[in-house]
This record gives C-alpha cells, structure tokens and sequence, in this order.
C-alpha cells in the first residue's frame, strides 16, 4: 500500500516542480526550502517559492533504463537522466518516446526539453494515482516550448466569452483507413491531458492563473470514481490566490453528461463572469472537457466504439476581459434518451448501435441549433463556422446539411478524421480549430451532444483581440498538432496497451 | 599514535546465495572465526558494532543486537549500523577515546531473501526523486559515466577505450575472484569480450558483468586497544589512518559529478593522520559497485589525476598482469575479487575488504598471496554508503607485538 501522507508531499512539489530561491544570494533549490544552505540561518523568511512548470531546461545527462524499479516496469525501456533548469539539477524520465533497441545518449544529451504533467508510474487500482512533473519531453519535437507570462487583465467587454483556449492531443497516432486517432501514451490519462490543456489555456491567455477562481472539468473517463480532476488541475496550475498551506482560493467542479460534459458549463461559467463584475470582481473560469475516450476491445460488447475513440483534452477561459470570441446567446435540450452509458463498476461503455444516429444525435443536435437560431433570428447563411459534436465523420456533416449548412461552414471545425472522438472534449476541439483561423466579427454556431442525451447550442462572435493573442500557442495550435512530422503511428495491439494505460 | 586501535582477528562466510541460513546464523559463522582466529573468548568482549542495511526489510528483523545477545549469551553494550565500515568507525573511536578494550565488529546482508524487490530496496540508498522520477541503482552509474565523458571531453575513441577500460576491470576481479574460495564467483573467470557481449544485448551502456551481484554473507573483526593488544596478541592491523565523509544524497544536485567528494575528503583525512607516504600503500580494497566506481575512485583517491584513471587501467589491459602501475609503483586492487567477484552483501562488504587487508598483509593468503616491493607495506580500503553519499578509508599497517 502506498501512504497517502507520503504521496501528497511527494506529488505537491513533482507536479509543480517547486522550488525555492534564497533572495540573499540568489541560490535556487529544487524542493521548497524555509531557508537557505549557503546562507543559513540569516536567510529565513527570505526565501522565494519558484517553479520549473513552464521552463525549459536541458537534459545535461542520460541514460536507458532496461529493468526499471517494480513501479516502472511497464513503462520500460525509457530514457532517463538528469535536467538541468538554469543550474538546478532535477532527475527525469522522458516520455512520448520508444525506445529503439540501439541507445546512443549523444542523441538525448543537450538538448532542450519542457517539462510534462504525467503519471508517475504503475500502482495497485485501489491505491491514489501518483502522478509527477518528473517527466520530459523534446522541445524540438511534438510538444514546443511556449513562454507563459503572466500578466494582469487588460480590455473589458460588454459580453462575456472566451478570454483563450488551449488543445492537447497526444503525440501518437492510429492510423485505419482515412481516419486518424490519438492515442495517449501509456502514462498519460483524463488527468495529465486536462492539465495540459489548461496549461496551454493559460499561456494563451497571458494571464496570472491566480485570476481563475472557478474551475469546471468535464470528462466521462476520470480514472476515479469518486475525486474530482479539478482539484488536481486547479493545485499543478496553481489557479486562484493563494490561501497558505497549499489550498487556493478556487472552486473546483467535475461535470458529467458524456461528451457535453463541458460545453454545458460555458454557460455557467458566462453567468458567473458576468454576475461577478457586476459585484467589480475580476473573474475568470476555465472550461476543460477531457476524455481517454473510453471503449471496449473490438472483440469484446461495446467493441464498435474502438473504431472511433480518441484522446485529447480542450481547456476554454471564459471571462469579461481581454476576450477573443464573445458568448452571444445559448440555448439547450435535453431527453431521457439512453444511447449510451456505462454502469458503476464497470470497465466499458455500452452502446445503443443505430438507434444513437435518428433518435439520439441527430434529433438533439438539430433542435438545439435551430432553437438557438430562432431565438437569436439568424439562419444558416449569417454564420460562419457551424461546430457540432463529431462521433464520426458522418453524423456531423448530415447534420449540417439538414441544418441547411453547406459542407465548407462545417469542414475547418470537424476534426474527428484527426483525432477520433475525445468525447467531453469532441466539439469543444472543433471550436478551437474554428478559433485558430477564424477572423474578428465571424460568427461561430457550436453544437455539442452529450448521450443520455441532450445538446447545447452557442453563438459565439470573434472578437479583434484573436488575432494578437494567436502567436502565443501558435506552434502548437490544431493545425500543428493534426499535421506533424512527429507523430508516431502504432498498432492495434501497442494502442490497446496504451489505452489502458500504466 | 599510541592510541591506535589493533585488528587482531578477522572472520567470514563466503559470499553468495545462502538459502539455507538465517541471517544471525551467518553472523554466527563470522563472529566465531573472529574470535578463533584473535584467540579470544566471548566473555572477553566489552562491547559489539553490528552493520546490516536491509535486514528490516529482507528478514523483518527490527534489533540485531537481541540476536547477537542471545547468540553470545552476552549483555554488553551494543550497537547497529549501516557498513561494516561505519561500525567498525564506531569501535576504532571508542577505543581511542578509552571506553572499550576489545570489540567485536561484524556485519551481515540477506538479500537473496527478497529478491523480487531488492532492487527498489537499493534506491533507499538514493533520493527519492530519482526513485519517483523512474531511476534505479544502476542508472546513477550509467549517468556518471555520461557526467565522466563529458567532464573530460572524450571523444569517441576515447570513449571506445575507456569501456574496454571497464570491462577489463570486470575481468580482473572476476580472476582474482576466481582465486578466492569464499568469493562469490569463485572459479569463474570471464573475458573482456564478455562483459561488452553482455552490454550489447541487454542494450545498455553497462551490463551484468560491469555490476556487482546481489550476495548473502557476513564477516566480523575483532578490534582491540593497543594496550590490550600488547597483552593478548601475537600480530595484528594497525589502523593507523582513518577518515569519512558525508555528501548530498541527491547525487544530481551535487556540483561535481564525475566522482566523489565525499571520498577525496575522506582520504585525504585518512592520510593526513596515517602520515606515510602514499606509494607505500601496496593494496586496495575499494568500493567497485560498478566497474565505474573502481575507475572512478583511483582518481578519487589521488592515486591518479582525474580523468585519466581509464588510461592507466587501459595501459594495465594492454599487459593484462592483473595490477595497475601508477608512477613506477605496482598497485594490487581488489586482490578479494572486489564487489564484483567477491561479492556484495552490502552490511557484510567492509569486513571482507578489512579480510582481505589482513590475509594479505600479515601473509596469510595461501597460493593467492601478493609479493610486496615495501618491506612494511600498506593497505588502504574504501568504503561507500550509498551513491558516494558517505566515504570511509582506512589506512592499515601491519602490527607485531614487540614483548
């Protein structure tokens, strides 16, 4: 049994990489410290709290770890060495990587690399989920280094909307037919990709995370049944003021409706910004819809999900300031319509096969676009981009010429050919695609579905502000991401082994 | 220098997989053989320094000294460490500061009895960062040896050189091993060739024979005062040197990488207070983990210049005469086997070295016996605690009683 003392302190400073910094004589520490080694007693209270989160660092050494430690061996053979952030020193494993039989470290060493929210290595299923920053990958490989700075809030709105984004999908790839799907690596799950993607959320909106105080997570695949995923987002990405001993000024939900898990919290999140700057609050929510989307084995019940799940995680700050793409009216529907679910307990989702097209799909995701339409009186030719959820490549696109859509408002947001369907995260990807290149004054109609079943619509208008915040994530925008020369493609079995996961 | 402790007596298992005995059985075995050999009685005792690293995980045992008691039948004062070389530090300074005449040291290791996790028990030795961030006992090697490249800019012949270098050491321990009865790998010579074979396949920068096994065993010494020494003793080692030093436990935040600090400050203690000259010191028993570690502490305790240690042992390869020659002097290493052949039952690793100081010094090697230039030679052994974290050296010389 692992001790949950233990593992609290340990994944405390690792998620985060903290550190400390003697403001005397400017040492830095990994580990935080009350005082400095150097300086001694004289330095108490002098000490700074930093971080290597969204450093680079180098990795100065390494080796290839054949016969790893009991915990690791599923993730053996990796790369392991040490980091060099600035002078502080810090072991590492580098992840998204196989290893090939010949190991060559004059390969590895020197290089630039940033550092990876992750799991940390295999445990018991009733044991806590360890997890680490310990954990590198290249920055001149899939995942680049972005610069974060935090900054204040700048331009206030008159709607509130969406402030920024960030999209994380994994580094591999399967590949059958003309679709591609993504494939988390074997450490990665619901978690590290929601961290990822809030991460990237972050960089892109340039502001001090302490002004997130409300945090929603909607996912259907958190490894936990019960523990939320917010509260490890909201602590590794340090979100809302510090309030002493670790805990932060934040409120953290996970949400659930299958794939519209996080879409339905725009709202809320809209809401609560606007209720609050009303009161003169600065505040900011983030969004996140996360998903391993979870399916059987195809030779198992429920085996016909295989051939379309995904991986990745879309994170959205929604605010009053500095906003890209302003919120202009919403509408929902909901029925008891079971499509789809997954008892307690059970490891696999079940599915209604063709009874999820007409009756579930298409019937909510049409009344919902065209109620939104109604009430805001637009039709089909005064918007730009139409989003819906995207199980697959069919359903979307029949959905949008039943609309009245053509096929050119529906291509730049369908990515499911790309990714697979990332379930919480399915729609909310194709709006950051969407967001990615569209212009100031375009309007967006996102539709998302969640099976259970029930849709929210959102009209949502692009702002000027778009286009200076884009350089940002640009090297890691969608495009970057669906198109890049270094995916690594795998197999049905090393997909089904990475799937499940350490 | 009067005050120096004497070795009178020294005891041993043999090194390797002891199915059949419980650890305090082999504790037993060297402890009595101590005392055969010093020609004293267990009554004599004043007092015991146990050393074992894992036998509260191995063999769930929480207190040695109660095993020892009951062995012994015996209430002295008692105490447990980590190395045979930490408890034996422990006897030597209550011997000089007068509170003890004679002292029994010994040290055991069971890890063949948990060896499905004896390898993650290793990384206790270690940081827990590097355990968390997916390290294991062999990479803190492996990652010296890359700090070791790149510190001295070897280029790629070099490179090639200084991994022969290794595999020779690997061979030379496995042939003095082979000689030696109670070592692990007694009669198992292997050739350079192998030890690269062996990286090759496993497709790792050091392999199986660059390691030191995972070994059971136990080895004890029986440390007397001088004034004790004068009336019970016939011979003995003088331990006229001694010094330790304690460095970071995370060997990734240390600032110098490609060797050990905690050794050079430790043998520069030792030799301080030994004051003989260092080419004197004929034999050496150090601390070969890895291959690396016997490379790396040539240079550690300046008996070479750092980052040079690979030329020499590779000069000593090209002649394949089993010894290093530094300066005009012959330098026997590890004439036990070292870690590598003799074996490494951590608790137990000191005492062997201690053992093998003895033998040889006071001629009682049998047909493995070195032939000394110096008239009055020295020993020197080298000690580690974990990953260079803590350093022992002693300086050993030999003790005749003059009555």
């Amino acid at each position: 049994m692992s001790s949950e003392p233990i593992e609290r302190r340990v994944s405390y400073i690792a998620d985060r990489l903290r550190g400390s910094q003697c403001t005397i004589c400017g040492k830095k520490y990994f580990k935080i410290r009350d005082y400095c080694g150097s300086c001694g007693r004289k330095s108490f209270g002098k000490m700074r709290e930093i971080d290597f989160f969204y450093q680079k660092g180098v990795l100065e050494v390494c080796t290839v770890i054949r016969g790893a430690t009991n915990k690791f061996r599923m993730l053996e053979p990796f790369i392991y060495g040490i980091v060099s952030f600035d002078g502080v020193m810090v072991p590492g494993r580098l992840t998204d990587y196989i290893v090939e039989d010949e190991f060559d470290p004059t390969k590895f060493e020197g290089r630039e690399v940033v550092a990876r929210f992750r799991r940390r290595y295999s445990v018991l299923p009733q044991e806590i989920i360890p997890t680490s920053s310990l954990t590198f990958t290249f920055t001149d490989e899939y995942y680049p280094y972005m610069e974060y700075n935090k900054n204040d809030p700048e331009e206030y709105s008159n709607k509130p909307g969406i402030v920024s984004y960030g999209v994380y999908t994994s580094r591999f790839r399967i590949r059958e037919g003309r679709m591609e799907r993504s494939v988390p690596f074997l450490d990665e799950d619901a978690i590290t990709a929601a961290v990822e993607a809030g991460k990237i959320a972050l960089i892109h909106a340039a502001i001090d995370s302490k002004y997130i105080k409300k945090i929603y997570v909607g996912s259907e695949s958190n490894p936990y049944a019960v523990k939320p995923i917010a509260s490890k987002v909201a602590q590794v990405l340090e979100l809302g003021e510090h309030a002493g001993d670790g805990v932060r000024a934040v409120d953290a939900i996970d949400t659930e409706f299958a794939c519209k898990a996080a879409t339905s919290m725009f709202k809320d999140a809209a809401a609560l910004s606007k209720y609050a700057s009303e009161e003169g609050e600065d505040f900011f929510a983030m969004v996140i819809g996360t998903d391993n989307s979870q399916s059987a084995p195809r030779w198992a019940p429920g085996g016909e999900l295989d051939f379309f799940v995904g991986f990745g995680a879309a994170a959205f700050i929604i605010g009053n300031r500095d906003v890209i793409a302003e919120i202009e009216g919403w509408y929902s529907c909901t029925s008891d319509t079971p499509d789809f679910w997954r008892r307690d307990g059970q490891r696999y989702p079940m599915h209604g096969g063709r009874f999820t097209g007409e009756p579930a799909y298409f019937k909510h995701v049409i009344k919902a676009a065209e109620g939104l339409m109604n009430k805001m009186n637009l039709k089909p030719s005064d918007i730009d981009y139409f989003i819906p959820h995207q199980p697959n490549v069919r359903f979307p696109l029949k959905a949008a010429r039943r609309l009245g859509f053509k096929d050119e408002q529906c291509l730049p947001g369908l990515k499911v050919a790309k990714f697979g369907n990332t379930y919480s995260g399915s729609s909310p990807v194709g709006l950051a695609a969407v967001l990615d290149i569209a212009k100031p004054y375009e309007k967006i109609l996102l539709v998302s579905y969640g099976s259970g079943a029930g849709s929210d619509a959102y009209l949502i208008t692009v702002t000027p502000k778009i286009t200076e915040k884009r350089s940002r994530t640009e090297k890691f925008n969608i495009q970057w991401q669906a198109e890049n020369p270094y995916l690594t493609y795998v197999d049905y079995n090393l997909y089904r082994k990475f799937k499940e996961g350490i | 220098m009067t005050n120096k402790p004497i070795i009178i007596g020294v005891g041993r298992t043999s090194f390797g997989e002891h199915y059949g005995e419980n650890p305090e059985e082999l504790i037993e075995e060297a402890g009595l053989k101590a005392l055969e050999k010093a020609g004293i009685e267990r009554k004599d005792l004043d007092a015991v320094f146990i050393s074992d690293y894992f036998l509260q995980v191995t063999n769930k045992i929480g207190i040695e000294e109660g095993f020892v008691s009951e062995l012994l039948e015996v209430s002295i004062p008692m105490e447990t460490l980590r190395s045979f070389s930490s408890a034996l530090c422990c006897a030597c300074n209550a011997i000089e500061a007068g509170r003890f005449d004679i002292v029994l040291v010994g040290g055991v290791e069971k890890m063949t009895d948990r060896l499905d996790k004896i390898r993650d028990d290793l990384m206790m030795l270690g940081d827990p960062w590097s355990y968390h961030a997916g390290g294991t006992p062999e990479a803190f090697h492996e990652l010296m040896l890359r700090e070791y490249v790149k510190t001295y800019h070897l280029n790629g012949e070099e490179v090639e050189k200084l991994m022969k270098a290794l595999a020779y050491i690997s061979c030379k321990n496995h042939y003095y091993g082979s000689t030696n009865p109670l070592a692990h790998f007694y009669k198992r010579k292997i050739r350079v060739e192998d030890a690269i074979k062996t990286r090759k396949r496993s497709g790792r920068i050091l392999g199986l024979y660059d390691f030191a096994p995972i070994s059971d065993g136990a080895s004890a010494a029986i440390v007397v005062s001088p004034r004790k020494a004068r009336e019970i003793a016939e011979k003995g080692l003088r331990v006229i040197g001694r010094g330790s030093a304690t460095d970071y436990i995370s060997y990734f935040a240390r600032n110098y990488k490609a060797g050990f600090n905690a050794t050079r400050k430790a043998v520069e203690r030792a030799l301080n207070e030994a004051k003989i000259p260092p080419e004197k010191i004929e034999l050496i028993e150090l601390y070969d983990q890895s291959t690396l570690m016997e490379l790396i502490a040539l240079e550690d305790l300046g008996l070479c210049k750092p980052g040079t240690a690979w030329q020499i042992i590779h000069e000593s390869y090209q002649k394949e005469d089993y010894t290093y020659h530094i300066n005009g002097n012959t330098l026997y290493v590890n004439t036990n086997g070292g870690l590598k052949a003799d074996g490494n039952p951590m608790g137990a690793t000191g005492g062997a070295q201690i053992h093998e100081a003895y033998i040889q010094l006071l001629g009682e090697a049998g047909n493995r016996q070195i032939k000394f230039k110096n008239n009055n030679p020295y020993a020197l052994t080298m000690e580690l605690e974990g990953f260079g974290t803590k350093s022992y050296v002693y300086i050993l010389g030999r003790w005749e009683n003059e009555l």
